[in-house]
């Protein structure tokens, strides 16, 4: 089968150094779950003609796309677009992604349906319907209003994390506004950044988003965005597609604790002993620290208003969120986050900081207390008001 | 890739009642896997692939090989670079990456008991609090395993002044070929008998399969400064390694790496890695801070007396994990240059080590090949890594015949074969240039006391005609046995 | 070089096993393919593992420096030289070797396999052997390792060799590594001080030794290192510059170093001295036998009949002479 691959699948010398940041083969230590194993098995379809088995599909499917073998790799092989590129291939052939997960994938980008949708399940979560096991924050029956302050930054909204963790939208928007910023919510208008169907293969459903991103978000003003997967996805719509228009986007997308860190100097400052009295551990999610490798602005943000930041022993290995992987593939998922607990478990925060709402809700059904870093910052900023 | 085996197929039932559906696979994509390592060897066949979680699910697999006549390899992270892990003739494949737990740490005793399948780095980080760490450094450290450095007795840079891995290890538990179980070696210093606990480190998984093992775990050193020296020209910096040594200095590391790769590994970690220069010099001293201070002053000052362009001192840790980061992924990093690359480790006499290298150019240059080089001059064990795109018409035999003027060089030279990267199958057929017949043949008898019938890794170390290296026999399936 | 003429006897065409020197191809010859024969040096530990059969022949090593090179930090040696002889030359250049000097010859050393006593710091005798050069049982020269400082080309036949007692090879040559002989270097004692305190608060010492009450220490390295090292130990008790370790007793002990705080104490006798961090006990009293497990013991068969099938190296000599459980090893007669 031709997976559409090119020359990017020459670059891989199979050494092996990326192993470990797998996720996967981490938890599997088999090479069927490794960057090198997948690398591997594109080339023997593509170019040694070997069939796309069950367990050839099943090795590529199971990629979390964390992309943390390409920080790790020496060679520089592009394997986020050779995986991209695969399961498109396989998804315009029927073999990954069934009908049932593209329909849902479709769902995000109609917000009327999806905030129904939430009012049923924040329903059901008070009548005890929904086990806590699947980690979903606890949902408003009536969620506060969006309201924009002005129009110096756009505040990227989306799909699910507007649906269910508009809370975090609310203090990255207070934060900014303290920061001096007139802050512009994009709410309906740019509903979904497309990275779920892009992991899912659907690249055609992927480019409509995208497109439809591009249109509404025009002009100059920065797109600031508090989700870090949904970050990585808009900063890459200029490979995607090619135009003037959606490069001009991704160079002015920036993760908001990357802006925040670049202008430091204008968030209010506190006291010491105003500081959250917290101990608290930056996660890094991976698509800020491989995708966007912007993971640093973090702490820069964060350390004014803390009493103690840590760092996780376990470099910066995925915890198996994933978008969407962990209620697709919830065993792999369960056993990568095992690994994170553990190196949690080491650090002994009060509070895991994460910029990512997947990574958040898949930890914080394992019990873990996880905090949006804005939601963070803007505790401490507000209690000093 | 090769057949699939029947449902019921006896072996097969076996193993997965041994290993449960988890632990067993069968599947020819993962068969073509792991019928590879980081080795450009790609005639490997195999058979079951198992995942043990124990020393007894070891033992059970290998008592099921035996009874249906199946030879067993043993496998790490399958970072190895002499084809040591790859599987000939479909024997069953035992990964011990599942066995990675480390079972215990004694501070006070200076030791870790180990599982195979732990991670070189991961041991040295989880030792790391403590003020200790694990000394043998491959560059693959971040992804090899304890149990792969045991079966290979890797090197590293660091090893100049620690030692190779047999210096690190104790004791191991070992499941031998035919199924018994031996603790070899011992944590007091010198256990009773022969040491067969040195005569297994080293053994590429032929000798039996490591279950646990205790390592010699290694204060941090109490200083440490790394220099970084540029040359105009590879064969300045190669003198001013033997210089060096020659003055009575015991560096932790001397490392020389030239202009072609010092540029893409620089792409790679941004250290600041002179590109201009012909050659560069890491070179780092550690230990007590006196010792440290004289040291590096003086490898400073020889390295000028021998034409150094210019000489940096790595200002803090994290400058200093930059500049290892990129020579421990430097082989990684030639893909920039050419998807393939092959390469020799032999190791010379400091002596020799510049007109050696001058031969390599040569050599490479006579075949129209790129050569770049990184290695440990230190030890003088060189790494010239022949890079080129296998997808060219014949280039695979230029490649080879440079390698094999390569070695044969190096031997001329008085130097060894391989300094750390071992053996496997790729090198196994220039044995007889290092060693006579009656060498080789006290090795065979070495390996056959360990394992008289052939049953682990067959194919390896040893040439044809010495033991269970019958490759023509190997690269195809015994009849009747899927594969 | 001698290891660079090619095409020498034996060995065509390799270049390892090329270069046997005339005096230990005359060796290989003295010891022959038949009869009982064993190498004698200095008979310093000559009863270690058994009395030989009667009528075995004595033979022994060739002598001498062959070549040492300090840039390379290796020497070349026949097994017959006094490693006190052999120490003496390495001096001249500021170097010298882990192998113990008690009055014996370098392939007394290593077919013995004891450690020096600064083993702590210069490392076990094992790890010094880069290559080994033996006459086999059937009287050829057999070679195995390498010519440099690193090297894993091929099975470990050094280290097998050390510590076998000549019962699977007569060792005639080898090739050490060697290490600079350190600037300064002192010994110092101390009554009531806790050695594994000691142990604690020095960074590289090259041997603590612990009789139960009395510590000493030997530390070497740069001058500012060796003070440094003194006052931290200052710190712990008050101590004195001593000529050189205690008078040791004759009989050695193998612990692991977890266990000496107890085990001497409670199973050494009195008069012993222990070697903390390593885990050799010097005693009046004998160790007992250690018990071998069935399947090493079965290894250990394997290894001696591979090499002297017939049994002629040493006979009545085994390496787990006494040891329960070991059964005989020793070969065929």
């Amino acid at each position: 089968m031709n997976l559409g691959l090119g020359d990017g699948l020459h670059s891989c010398v199979q050494c092996g150094l990326c192993l470990p940041h797998c996720p996967t083969w981490r938890v599997t230590g088999d090479e069927s779950f490794s960057p090198r194993g997948r690398i591997a098995l594109m080339r023997a379809v593509q170019e040694g003609g070997a069939p796309v088995t069950d367990d050839v599909a099943d090795s590529w499917d199971t990629c979390v796309l964390c992309r943390g073998c390409e920080t790790a790799c020496p060679s520089g092989v592009p394997f986020g677009e050779l995986m991209e590129q695969t399961r498109d291939t396989l998804a315009a052939a029927g073999r990954i992604t069934p009908l049932w997960e593209r329909a849902a994938l479709r769902c995000l980008a109609h917000p009327g349906l999806l905030r129904a949708g939430t009012r049923v399940a924040a329903v059901a979560q008070r009548v005890g319907l929904v086990p806590r096991r699947l980690g979903l924050p606890r949902l408003p029956l009536r969620p506060e209003p969006m309201r924009a302050s002005g129009s110096d930054v756009w505040l990227f909204t989306g799909c699910v994390m507007d649906a269910w963790q508009r809370d975090v939208h609310l203090a990255t928007q207070r934060v900014l506004e303290a920061a001096g910023y007139g802050v512009r919510p994009t709410g309906d208008r740019a509903p979904c950044c497309g990275a779920l169907h892009r992991h899912a293969g659907l690249v055609g459903e992927t480019r409509s988003l995208a497109e439809r991103m591009v249109e509404a978000l025009s002009g100059d003003a920065p797109v600031l965005v508090d989700s870090a997967g949904c970050g990585a996805a808009i900063e890459s719509y200029g490979r995607l597609l090619g135009t003037p228009e959606a490069e001009a986007l991704s160079a002015r997308t920036y993760d908001v604790q990357e802006w925040l860190a670049a202008n430091l100097e204008r968030l209010p400052r506190i006291e010491a002993d105003a500081r959250l009295h917290e101990r608290v551990a930056v996660q890094d999610p991976c698509h800020l620290r491989h995708v966007q490798r912007a993971h640093q602005a973090t702490r820069v943000v964060l350390a004014p208003y803390v009493d103690e930041l840590v760092e996780l022993d376990d470099e910066g290995l995925c915890c198996g969120a994933g978008g969407a992987y962990s209620m697709l593939h919830p065993d792999l998922a369960g056993a990568v986050r095992e690994r994170k607990l553990a190196a949690i478990g080491r650090a002994a925060p009060d509070v895991v900081a994460s910029a990512n709402p997947g990574c958040s809700m898949h930890l914080a059904a394992a019990g873990v207390r996880v905090a949006h870093p804005m939601s963070l910052v803007w505790e401490a900023l507000s209690a000093t008001r | 890739m090769g057949s699939v085996p029947a449902p019921d197929d006896a072996l097969v039932s076996e193993l997965r009642s041994i290993l449960g559906p988890d632990g067993l696979r069968v599947d020819s994509a993962e068969r073509a896997l792991v019928a590879r390592d980081a080795s450009v060897f790609d005639r490997g066949r195999s058979g079951p692939v198992c995942f043990p979680r124990s020393a007894d699910q070891v033992r059970a697999v290998v008592l099921a090989a035996v009874r249906h006549g199946r030879a067993v390899v043993p496998r790490g992270a399958g970072t190895g670079l002499a084809g040591g892990a790859v599987p000939l003739g479909a024997p069953v494949v035992v990964a011990l990456t599942r066995m990675n737990r480390i079972l215990e740490v004694d501070v006070g005793a200076r030791v870790a008991w180990v599982e195979p399948g732990v991670v070189n780095l991961d041991l040295t980080r989880h030792l790391r609090p403590l003020g200790f760490h694990f000394a043998p450094d491959p560059s693959s450290q971040q992804a090899c395993t304890i149990g792969g450095n045991v079966a290979n007795n890797s090197g590293g840079p660091h090893c100049l002044a620690y030692g190779v891995t047999t210096s690190h290890v104790l004791a191991v538990e070992v499941v031998l070929p035919d199924g018994e179980v031996a603790l070899l070696g011992g944590l007091d210093p010198e256990p009773v008998g022969y040491d067969l606990r040195g005569a297994f480190v080293g053994g590429e998984g032929t000798l039996g399969i490591a279950t646990r093992i205790a390592v010699r775990i290694t204060p941090d050193p109490k200083a440490v400064r790394t220099l970084l020296l540029a040359f105009d020209s590879t064969v300045d910096a190669a003198e001013t390694v033997g210089a060096v040594i020659a003055a009575g200095i015991v560096p932790a590391a001397l490392e020389v790496m030239d202009r072609r790769i010092t540029e893409a590994v620089e792409r790679y970690v941004h250290a600041g890695y002179p590109t201009d220069a012909a050659a560069v010099l890491l070179a780092e001293v550690d230990g007590a801070p006196g010792e440290v201070g004289t040291g590096a002053e003086r490898i400073a000052d020889i390295g000028r007396a021998h034409g150094a362009v210019s000489v940096r001192v790595a200002a803090d840790d994290t400058e200093r994990a930059a500049l290892w980061k990129g020579r421990k992924t430097a082989f990684g990093a030639v893909a920039q240059i050419a998807p393939n690359y092959y390469l020799h480790d032999t190791v010379v006499p400091r002596h020799a080590l510049a007109e050696v290298l001058e031969e390599v150019y040569a050599i490479a240059a006579r075949h129209d090949l790129v050569v770049v080089n990184v290695f440990h001059a230190g030890d003088g064990n060189l790494h010239p890594l022949l890079v080129f795109d296998r997808r060219e018409p014949g280039i695979m035999e230029r490649v080879l015949a440079a390698g094999s003027e390569i070695v044969s060089a190096s031997l001329a030279a008085g130097g060894a074969l391989s300094g750390e990267h071992g053996i496997g199958v790729e090198k196994r057929d220039y044995m007889p240039l290092m060693f006579g017949p009656d060498d080789l043949d006290h090795q065979n008898r070495l390996r056959r006391a360990f394992d008289p019938d052939c049953r682990a890794n067959p194919g390896k170390v040893l040439p044809v005609g010495h033991s269970c290296a019958d490759i023509q026999a190997l690269e195809r399936v015994p009849t009747g046995v899927w594969g | 070089m001698t290891g660079r003429s090619a095409g020498a006897p034996g060995s065509a065409g390799s270049v390892a096993g090329a270069g046997v020197d005339r005096e230990v191809a005359a060796w290989a010859e003295e010891v022959g393919s038949d009869g009982p024969v064993a190498a004698v040096g200095s008979r310093t530990r000559w009863g270690l593992g058994g009395r030989l059969a009667s009528g075995t022949r004595l033979v022994s090593a060739p002598v001498g420096v062959v070549e040492h090179r300090p840039e390379e930090m290796t020497v070349r040696v026949r097994a017959g030289t006094p490693v006190a002889e052999l120490h003496a030359e390495l001096a001249a250049s500021g170097q010298r070797s882990a192998l113990p000097e008690r009055g014996g010859t370098v392939g007394g050393a290593l077919a013995v396999g004891e450690s020096d006593l600064c083993a702590l710091g210069r490392g076990p005798v094992r790890d010094a052997v880069l290559q080994v050069r033996y006459v086999s049982a059937d009287g050829r020269v057999v070679t195995g390792g390498g010519p440099t400082v690193k090297n894993v080309s091929g099975y470990d036949l050094p280290r097998l060799l050390v510590g076998s007692l000549g019962t699977i090879g007569l060792i005639a040559e080898v090739l050490l590594r060697t290490q600079p002989v350190p600037a300064v270097g002192t010994w110092l004692t101390s009554l009531g001080v806790d050695p594994w305190a000691a142990r604690e608060v020095l960074y590289r010492p090259a041997a603590i030794l612990w009789d139960g009450t009395s510590v000493w220490a030997r530390i070497e390295g740069h001058p500012d290192d060796v003070a440094a090292e003194r006052s931290a130990l200052g710190r712990l008790g008050r101590w004195e510059v001593v000529e050189g370790p205690p008078p040791l007793p004759v009989e050695r002990w193998s612990l692991p170093p977890g266990e000496l705080r107890t085990r001497p104490a409670a199973e050494c006798g009195p008069g012993w001295i222990a070697e903390v961090g390593v885990g050799v006990v010097h005693a009046a009293r004998s160790q007992p036998p250690r018990p071998v497990p069935a399947a090493v013991a079965e290894l250990h068969r394997r290894v001696k009949h591979g090499f002297d099938p017939a049994g002629r190296l040493a006979p009545g000599r085994s390496v787990l002479a006494g040891a329960p459980g070991a059964g005989p090893v020793g070969g065929g007669r």
